[in-house]
């Protein structure tokens, strides 16, 4: 019989399951971006009297010659398509897909406010371009969704995908090799329960991934998944939830100002 | 009548997740049952090894290329087929972890290695009426079906840049047996069938132990509980099966024997069956 035709490798006959020790220097993509994500339900669907005043500071900070890439949320829209699909019976992989459509309307909006700044709309295709478009100052504006789509994975319990834009968000600040990846909203951050109903939450500025999950909290303000590969990652060790209805928060995070709340590995 | 539904600042639509956190747990099971919509329930979707089949070259695929050509011909199953990539991926892997480059950068790179398998295998199959299908054209499938094409998906799944970081090691996680496993699992269908080098599943490597077990059936829970050290389909297929809905049992025939991959369309018992209890009908 005809035998494999082996090209002799290091991972050529290993198991890719349990591969054993591999040396592995990682090397950093783009380490100085700041990757921004720009909420869906908390500042897309509060219109202009919220998204405005972030764009200004976004632009002043590309001004001041930060790099920003700005990946956006899906919102009411996203909840009003899983909640009919869900009643449908959708598999998750559908349900996924269905929810890249309205970040991808989200991000197509901000660029149109930002296209006089250099806000250029590009897709998960173009994120080899990332070095083109910020040299040249541009703002690049994608939606936030990974592209995972009818590959998305089934969590027990839930039709919802597991990874919507919050994990995109780090997944591309994972992969540019960026410390910190960083979320506008329009709360102050983490909180002992969900401001919007429980007036007597309160405020946590720093807290690690370990005391998040000791707190058993049945709500959170990032995707799950996010705080269970942020231990694991190798660049991106801290997501950052900052206040994008208070003036000057979101210029104090793009200049690397502990603002907000810090959710470390 | 669609109902706006502002007061907080946003604009809401209503909806059962109206304004709720897609993060609470209390809100997320209401989405769920325990069934998903049946897609394609009467397609069978085909797995064709990289390692094992392609980097044998023209003595193992020309004999396989003719045995999917009568299988298609006798005409009564709906068929899918894929590749997998080979000892190509592992070199393009072991080359990009030495340049350090992240995960999401590997994940991106290896696809290219499976397509210039499914080339050949159009090149062969076209006169057969083969087609190569577009990353999730699956929309296109009963056209396909319809007119008697043979449609070649893409195994890896689109996780590109965005492959999470791995639980263990350095590799991606999702590689093409989970990708094809997500494929037939999502559009519900009835058959998932990887065709590799050897009959099956073992208790050993049977390359090296003479005396290795064949396993003709197993549960997905006996393989989670004790995983085989020899088990030729990645890990992360198994994990994502154990909390999938749909697809009742995956099946592995060797591509070297003559007919066990037709046997295996029509739904009999050869190489391994790994069965899933307690899926739903």
């Amino acid at each position: 019989m005809a035998e494999r035709k082996i090209i002799e490798s290091t991972l050529a006959r290993a198991n890719l399951s349990a591969p054993g020790a591999v040396d592995f220097q990682p090397i950093a993509v783009m380490p100085n971006v700041r990757v921004v994500k720009l909420g869906g339900q908390s500042v897309m669907d509060r219109g202009r009297a919220a998204v405005f005043p972030i764009l200004d500071e976004l632009v002043a900070a590309r001004a001041e010659g930060i790099p920003v890439v700005v990946l956006v949320g899906g919102g009411t829209r996203a909840r009003h398509i899983y909640s009919i699909a869900s009643e449908l019976e959708m598999p998750v992989g559908v349900m996924a897909t269905l929810g890249k459509y309205i970040p991808f309307q989200n991000a197509r909006m901000i660029q149109m406010l930002l296209a006089k700044h250099g806000g250029i709309y590009i897709m998960p295709d173009d994120f080899e371009k990332l070095p083109l478009y910020l040299q040249l100052g541009c703002i690049p504006v994608m939606s936030g969704m990974p592209p995972f789509g009818y590959w998305e994975k089934r969590e027990e319990g839930s039709r919802i995908p597991p990874h919507r834009t919050d994990a995109g968000v780090f997944l591309s600040a994972e992969f540019l090799g960026v410390r910190r990846a960083i979320f506008i909203k329009d709360e102050d951050g983490l909180y002992t329960d969900d401001p919007k109903k429980n007036p007597s939450a309160t405020h946590i500025p720093r807290i690690s991934v370990a005391e998040l999950a000791a707190r058993d909290l049945p709500d959170l303000v990032i995707e799950r998944v996010v705080l269970e590969y942020l231990p694991r990652a190798r660049a991106c060790k801290e997501i950052q939830i900052v206040n994008g209805t208070k003036p000057g928060m979101v210029l104090a995070a793009l200049r690397g100002e502990d603002v907000g709340t810090i959710i470390h590995a | 009548m669609t109902k706006l539904v502002s007061g907080d600042g946003r604009t809401h639509i209503d909806s059962r997740l109206m304004r709720e956190s897609l993060q609470d747990r209390r809100v997320t099971a209401g989405t769920d049952s325990d069934r998903d919509v049946h897609i394609f329930p009467e397609a069978a979707l085909i797995g064709i090894g990289g390692q094992s089949i392609f980097d044998r070259g023209k003595d193992a695929i020309l004999p396989l290329v003719d045995e999917i050509a009568a299988i298609k011909a006798a005409g009564d199953k709906h068929m899918v087929l894929a590749v997998g990539g080979g000892t190509r991926v592992r070199h393009t892997m072991s080359i990009a972890l030495d340049l350090g480059l992240p995960v999401g950068g590997v994940a991106q790179l290896i696809g290219a290695m499976e397509e210039l398998n499914a080339i050949l295998l159009n090149a062969l199959l076209a006169k057969h009426g083969s087609m190569p299908m577009q990353r999730d054209h699956f929309w296109d499938l009963p056209l396909y079906f319809a007119s008697g094409i043979l449609p070649i998906a893409i195994s890896i799944p689109p996780y590109h840049f965005w492959e999470p970081p791995p639980d263990d090691g350095v590799l991606p996680q999702h590689g093409s047996d989970f990708g094809l496993f997500q494929l037939a699992e999502v559009l519900s269908m009835g058959q998932l069938i990887f065709v590799k080098d050897q009959d099956g599943l073992y208790d050993k490597d049977p390359a090296h132990h003479a005396d290795a077990k064949h396993i003709a059936r197993i549960t997905l829970e006996e393989l989670l509980a004790n995983p085989l050290p020899t088990n030729i389909l990645d890990e992360e297929l198994f994990r994502a099966w154990g909390t999938a809905k749909n697809l009742k049992r995956i099946q592995i025939v060797n591509g070297l024997k003559p007919g066990m991959l037709t046997a295996a369309v029509r739904g009999e018992d050869v190489g391994t069956v790994i069965v899933k209890e307690g899926a739903r009908g």
